[in-house]
């Protein structure tokens, strides 16, 4: 017991601390503990929100390391498994009346039935050719969307927007409750993950990554093994799309198009693919060098983000986080070698 | 025969159902409507050829899936523009920009350099980053103070869409004098010169991989005509400007298609040598690398030239009216120049319809003639072939990936230049052009020339048909309902089409079984 304590004592330090970070940031901004219980503007409440997204990339980034960093597939179409359940969310609310538990049955028929349309084409096309097909569909949804013809549920190039949240997680007056919402969701995703990754099941998937031949040697159908990582992929990202929903007060056309695949792509290229740590770790640079950006320099923030993945692509490779694994020791005996030059 | 037919079942297949798309499209128009869809079909076609031809020549040879190839075909495309409509900025520009290329254009003596200099560990850590960083402070400090005429993006009067706007209505603009007045030439000169070098040698001590480099006078040829193009811009600066300013519009044009296209192959071999080398390794990290080239180049191209649409004026050879207008056959255009000439009582613009299809068809043949025929081609058809296998025939491969990489980049430029007088300039153009072309390369087949042709041509024609038949209407027979393609329909059916072939021919329709 005690030794999965220490062995895990960075994963627990950071949980505490995401539990306490609405009470340290509005303790600092001298509001007492009570008003931060119950939900006082400020600095805290902003704060709470640009964790919330973080949070909800994170749960987008690590659908997106199943099916990449660990099976292998490289997916352009993606940000359709994210907007499938964003779109799904929002016109169930806003057209259908739906309740949240309803909404969420209806979610995980979509998100199977879209994670079975990609299977479909899986066992046809390999590699690049799997890149394109995926693309391909997911531009056909992202054209859908934007289309006229279904102006009055997605509310065409504009976005949705209008979504009436149940009130005792409304993210206007309730943000607290949806912080901590967000947190567990993606807590028990990340174990989900975690489990899923460790078990025998992900260790084939890791296989398939590394020689998919080999695999099918050992005689694995490759095909289901990736069949269930798209599955699990759909159901995540559909979850993240689901509180992107009710979190934003607009769902922009934009979360399907190429540049949220991009965006899922680049956290885990921060963090570190195949990482399930890295997809946290990448999240939390992307959005706050995203906001950073846009509020000191301001238009052209997206060049100086463009030049920044270039650089980690050139010189940081493995991510944070995967650099971090790789050198580890070295940077330990760095830090032993250094305290016994001033210890002499 | 019968072994003919079986190797080219695909191809008589699909020209078989072209033909019958083509004469049930043409049962629901007049044939003047068919004419022009077709040729507008063609065109859009062949600019999607330029990009996709050099997209596949890259993916096949090198294996980098360039995404920026959409964003260096928009850059093409602003680079023609600002020779047509500003070519005193263009002059100004020529000089830094030659001198910042003429570093990289040294790239086989650094290693020969560095093998010379002798340093402990941590010193050949250091040393790259604090060569780059001086570079960059360098350049930092000299390229704001280089006189270069700046238009005010921001400010109306002064912003490319104004410019434009009175460029296509023939007035001359006002030269914007530039000065040295904070450095002298001579240390600007040489400053930017020196910044080039050292940031050059600093990139090029990341890559350890020993190398022997025999030195001869071939090694200094790109980085003297660079200099000498630096040397000129500075010394003739004004001169060139009088000169480009007197020009007609045919020859300006024809500079800028010249200057786009070269500037792209030289972009293209500066990308391909510092960015795209170092990561032949990790494939998945140049895709990565590319989207993010994408999205600065798309950035700067914001900051430069604003976000607002502008169209660059078309040369006056195709853009004649007058009372002998439109032209009623071929004599009468060659004399009078109209912009529109009449085809089966239809008016088909020459430049968009007729002269970008016939510059399609000449470099498809000529770079079907270069792969074909020259000692380049055939190694390029090797490469594609296994790349490693040439390498061991004890050809330069890395020589011919950098050529290849600069060449396709140089047909998405030619491909910029040539659109934006019929398509416009706008910030998307690059990435809507890239979706096609990859399109068109998928359903043609990713590494094969042909394949990209047959493809973009395909991809081409059914848009244009499906946005005529928005016009029109299609009467559906046996019924009284008439049905009109909307605008989403018209991507949305290449992308349908392109995964249908695609599950059925995983290969494409010409692509070669691995």
């Amino acid at each position: 017991m005690k030794n999965f304590l220490i062995s895990h004592r960075g994963s627990f330090l950071t949980l505490l601390l995401l539990i306490l970070l609405p009470f340290i940031v509005g303790l600092f901004n001298g509001a007492s503990p009570a008003d931060v219980f119950v939900n006082g503007n400020g600095q805290s409440k902003f704060i709470q929100g640009l964790a919330i997204e973080i949070f909800i990339l994170t749960i987008y980034a690590l659908s997106f390391d199943v099916i990449f960093g660990i099976t292998g597939l490289l997916s352009f179409g993606h940000s359709m498994f994210f907007a499938v359940g964003a779109y799904l969310t929002g016109i169930a609310i806003k057209s259908f009346g739906l309740s949240l538990p309803a909404t969420l049955g209806w979610l995980v028929v979509a998100s199977v039935v879209q994670a079975l349309l990609f299977g479909l084409v899986l066992p046809r096309v390999k590699g690049i050719t799997f890149a394109l097909v995926t693309l391909g569909l997911g531009s056909v949804f992202h054209i859908l969307v934007m289309s006229s013809e279904f102006g009055e549920y997605t509310g065409a190039d504009v976005g949705l927007q209008g979504v009436i949240v149940p009130a005792f997680i409304s993210p206007a007056n309730e943000r607290l409750r949806f912080y901590f919402m967000a947190l567990t969701v993606m807590v028990l995703i990340y174990l989900l993950y975690q489990r899923f990754v460790n078990s025998p099941t992900g260790r084939v998937c890791v296989a398939i990554r590394e020689n998919e031949g080999r695999a099918q040697m050992l005689g694995y159908n490759t095909f289901y093994f990736k069949l269930a990582a798209l599955l699990l992929s759909s159901l995540t990202a559909a979850l993240a799309g689901f509180l992107h929903t009710l979190y934003q007060p607009i769902v922009s056309p934009n979360t399907a198009g190429l540049g949220y695949t991009v965006a899922a792509l680049l956290i885990l290229l921060i963090g570190g693919v195949g990482t399930l740590n890295g997809a946290f770790v990448g999240a939390i640079v992307f959005r706050l060098l995203d906001y950073g950006l846009r509020r000191y320099i301001g238009e052209s923030a997206s060049f100086i983000n463009g030049a920044i993945y270039v650089l980690f692509v050139l010189f940081i490779p493995y991510g944070i986080v995967g650099t971090w694994r790789l050198k580890s020791l070295q940077i330990k005996q760095g830090w032993e070698r250094l305290l016994a030059k001033f210890n002499k | 025969m019968n072994s003919f037919l079986r190797k080219n079942i695909v191809m008589l297949v699909t020209v078989l159902v072209m033909a019958v798309f083509l004469t049930a499209a043409a049962q629901g128009m007049e044939k003047k409507d068919f004419v022009i869809t077709l040729l507008r079909g063609l065109a859009v076609g062949s600019i999607t050829f330029l990009v996709a031809s050099g997209f596949s020549l890259i993916f096949g040879l090198l294996d980098v899936l360039n995404l920026a190839h959409g964003t260096l075909f928009m850059i093409g495309a602003y680079m023609g523009w600002t020779v047509v409509v500003r070519p005193d900025t263009f002059v100004d520009l020529l000089t830094p920009l030659a001198l910042i290329v003429s570093g990289f254009a040294l790239g086989d003596v650094y290693p020969l350099l560095a093998s010379r200099i002798r340093l402990g560990l941590s010193m050949k850590r250091i040393l790259p980053w604090a060569l780059i960083l001086v570079s960059i402070l360098l350049f930092g400090w000299i390229l704001p103070r280089f006189p270069i005429a700046i238009w005010d993006v921001e400010n109306y009067a002064q912003s490319p869409v104004t410019f434009s706007f009175m460029a296509d209505s023939g007035a001359r603009l006002p030269v914007m004098p530039a000065a040295f007045t904070e450095v002298t030439m001579p240390s600007a000169f040489i400053g930017l010169l020196l910044a080039s070098i050292i940031g050059a040698f600093g990139i090029s001590l990341f890559d350890n991989s020993p190398r022997t480099v025999r030195l001869s006078w071939k090694n200094f040829i790109s980085i003297a005509i660079a200099l000498i193009i630096a040397v000129v811009g500075v010394a003739f600066n004004d001169a060139m400007t009088t000169f480009l300013y007197g020009l007609s519009s045919n020859w300006l044009f024809f500079v800028a298609v010249l200057v786009a296209t070269l500037s792209g192959v030289a972009l293209g071999g500066v990308m391909e040598a510092t960015l795209i080398r170092p990561l032949y390794s990790r494939p998945i990290y140049q895709l990565m690398l590319t989207l993010g080239m994408s999205a600065i180049g798309i950035e700067m191209v914001r900051a430069i030239w604003g976000r607002p649409e502008f169209v660059m004026p078309k040369p006056a050879f195709f853009n004649g009216t007058g009372g002998a207008c439109p032209a009623t056959n071929f004599a009468d255009w060659w004399a009078n120049n109209c912009s529109t000439i009449l085809l089966l009582d239809g008016r088909v613009r020459v430049y968009n319809e007729i002269f970008i299809p016939i510059v399609g068809l000449v470099v498809l043949i000529s770079i079907w003639i270069l792969l074909q025929r020259t000692r380049l081609g055939m190694i390029i058809r090797a490469g594609v072939q296994d790349s490693q296998m040439v390498e061991a025939l004890g050809i330069n491969v890395r020589r011919v990936f950098t050529m290849v990489f600069a060449l396709g980049v140089g047909l998405a430029s030619l491909g910029g230049v040539l659109a934006a007088p019929s398509m416009g300039l706008s910030n998307l153009m690059g990435e809507s052009l890239l979706l096609n072309a990859l399109i068109a390369l998928a359903i043609g087949g990713l590494t094969s020339y042909p394949g990209a042709a047959l493809g973009s041509v395909i991809v081409g024609m059914i848009q244009q048909f499906i946005i005529k038949y928005g016009q029109i209407g299609i009467a559906i027979p046996f019924t009284e309902i008439i049905f009109k393609p909307t605008p989403p329909l018209v991507p949305a059916s290449t992308v349908m089409l392109m995964v249908i072939i695609l599950l059925l021919l995983p290969n494409g329709l010409l692509g070669k079984k691995e």
